[in-house]
């Protein structure tokens, strides 16, 4: 991991929470050079013990909020709303899950009753 | 015990924990009035082979109870209690009624089934007088065609009138008896010895203590309770979720114009455990189907409902 490129950025992150560490490296490595996202932050969310992301996507001016976690992990309503909390009360945010074999799924969450898009 | 505002009320009648509506004029106002839908899950006497289309008596969810009996809107009644044990009279009487009802529909049927013969046998008298004319012609003409001949008016041969068959009997007649449909009455309100006063409960209390409905007893089911009362408190619609991995699906108004836009997950309580697999299978699931899936949690504590939407994200 050390070698990697991305390593740089992530490293005053990592340490902090190891059992994130994993995750927030996928996701991040996912976002910026798979999905191509820009002008990525790394948001530490202490209430949530993980950093969070926030960037955009390719050609698109809004700025996005992603939070990765492990598929293992037991979340709850209560760890959704902190993690709204801490964000900043952003519209949505988008929960990055990982796999132990890299697949990335990133499934968006609202607060509030949103309807589906047509 | 039951009171004269409770005459008003719909009439929720329990059987073995169901909660049952039989009458046509109650499931309409529970539609139309109380966005309550329920699902009829009876057999149409006149379409029995099929279950499509379905009739009385209309089932509820045990949340629809719930809630109907909190907003006072309907009562319970023990079913089967409600059903006293008829006297000999009173057997007797219902037994004559029936007769009577089923003699009266044979005959009104027979009656119509012999005037549409009348109707038919009509033409066939004329078939039968036309043929004999046809053959009559026929063997007129194969006579004076023999004389022609040469033939002896003795040698002519007897032109073999085939004797006319009545006509009635190309029909196949039946030998035995013809068969009608006689139509019985099924709702248990016409009978003497149905007295659903003193079974009748207007709240969940009475009704828990007697036995007769105990739902809801387990915290995961007080949630679901309190989780579609908040939705229907918000106007919605709602139905079974079963078809789309859910509690509960909403609509925005009523199903047969609507398609639901949301699919709800009842979250116990705000420290229950959620996978983030549930996520994925809710979410991708909801998308798939052009719906929203939600995650309802109640809270206990602050009795209250907090919704979260969830969809795919579609990159990734």
């Amino acid at each position: 991991m050390e070698k990697h490129p991305s390593f740089e950025v992530l490293a005053p992150y990592l340490p902090k929470y190891p059992k994130a560490a994993g995750a927030l490296f996928q996701t991040y490595n996912d976002l910026k050079l798979a999905q191509q996202w820009t002008d990525i932050e790394i948001i530490d969310l202490p209430e949530c013990s993980r950093c969070g992301l926030r960037g955009r996507r390719p050609n698109t001016d809004d700025v996005l909020s992603v939070v990765p976690c492990v598929i293992s992990e037991s979340l709850s309503t209560d760890w959704i709303r902190t993690t709204f909390q801490e964000l900043g009360s952003p519209p949505h945010l988008y929960l990055a899950i990982n796999t132990e074999d890299s697949s990335i799924v990133y499934y968006k969450i609202s607060p509030g009753i949103v309807k589906p898009p047509l | 015990m039951a009171s004269d505002s409770d005459d008003c009320k719909i009439q929720l009648r329990v059987s073995n924990y169901k909660a049952y509506v039989w009458d046509v004029e109650d499931i309409a106002t529970l539609r139309a009035k109380h966005h309550v839908c329920g699902v009829l899950t009876g057999t149409l006497p006149h379409l029995s082979q099929q279950n499509v289309f379905l009739g009385v008596p209309l089932v509820l969810l045990p949340e629809e109870v719930v809630l109907l009996l909190e907003k006072q809107l309907a009562v319970l009644i023990d079913d089967s209690n409600a059903h006293r044990p008829p006297s000999a009279e009173a057997l007797y009487r219902w037994n004559a009624e029936r007769e009577a009802s089923a003699s009266q529909q044979i005959a009104a049927a027979e009656a119509e089934r012999a005037s549409e013969k009348a109707a038919k046998l009509s033409t066939s008298d004329e078939a039968i007088r036309k043929r004999k004319e046809r053959e009559a012609k026929r063997a007129a003409v194969a006579r004076a065609k023999a004389i022609a001949e040469g033939l002896t008016v003795d040698e002519i041969p007897e032109i073999a009138v085939v004797p006319a068959t009545d006509a009635r009997s190309s029909t196949p007649s039946k030998l035995v008896a013809p068969t009608f449909n006689v139509t019985i009455p099924a709702s248990s309100s016409e009978l003497e010895w149905y007295a659903p006063e003193g079974r009748t409960h207007p709240t969940l209390d009475s009704a828990r203590a007697a036995g007769v409905w105990t739902y809801p007893t387990t915290p995961f089911e007080r949630a679901k309770c309190r989780v579609f009362r908040d939705l229907w408190e918000k106007g919605n619609f709602m139905g079974g979720g079963i078809k789309f991995g859910g509690d509960f699906l909403v609509y925005p108004g009523d199903p047969l114009r609507y398609h639901s836009h949301f699919v709800a997950t009842v979250i116990e309580s705000p420290t229950a455990p959620l996978m983030p697999m549930e996520v994925v299978a809710h979410g991708r699931l909801g998308t798939a189907t052009k719906k929203s899936h939600l995650f309802c949690e109640w809270d206990e504590k602050t009795q209250e409902v907090t919704y979260f939407s969830v969809e795919w994200a579609g990159f990734g």
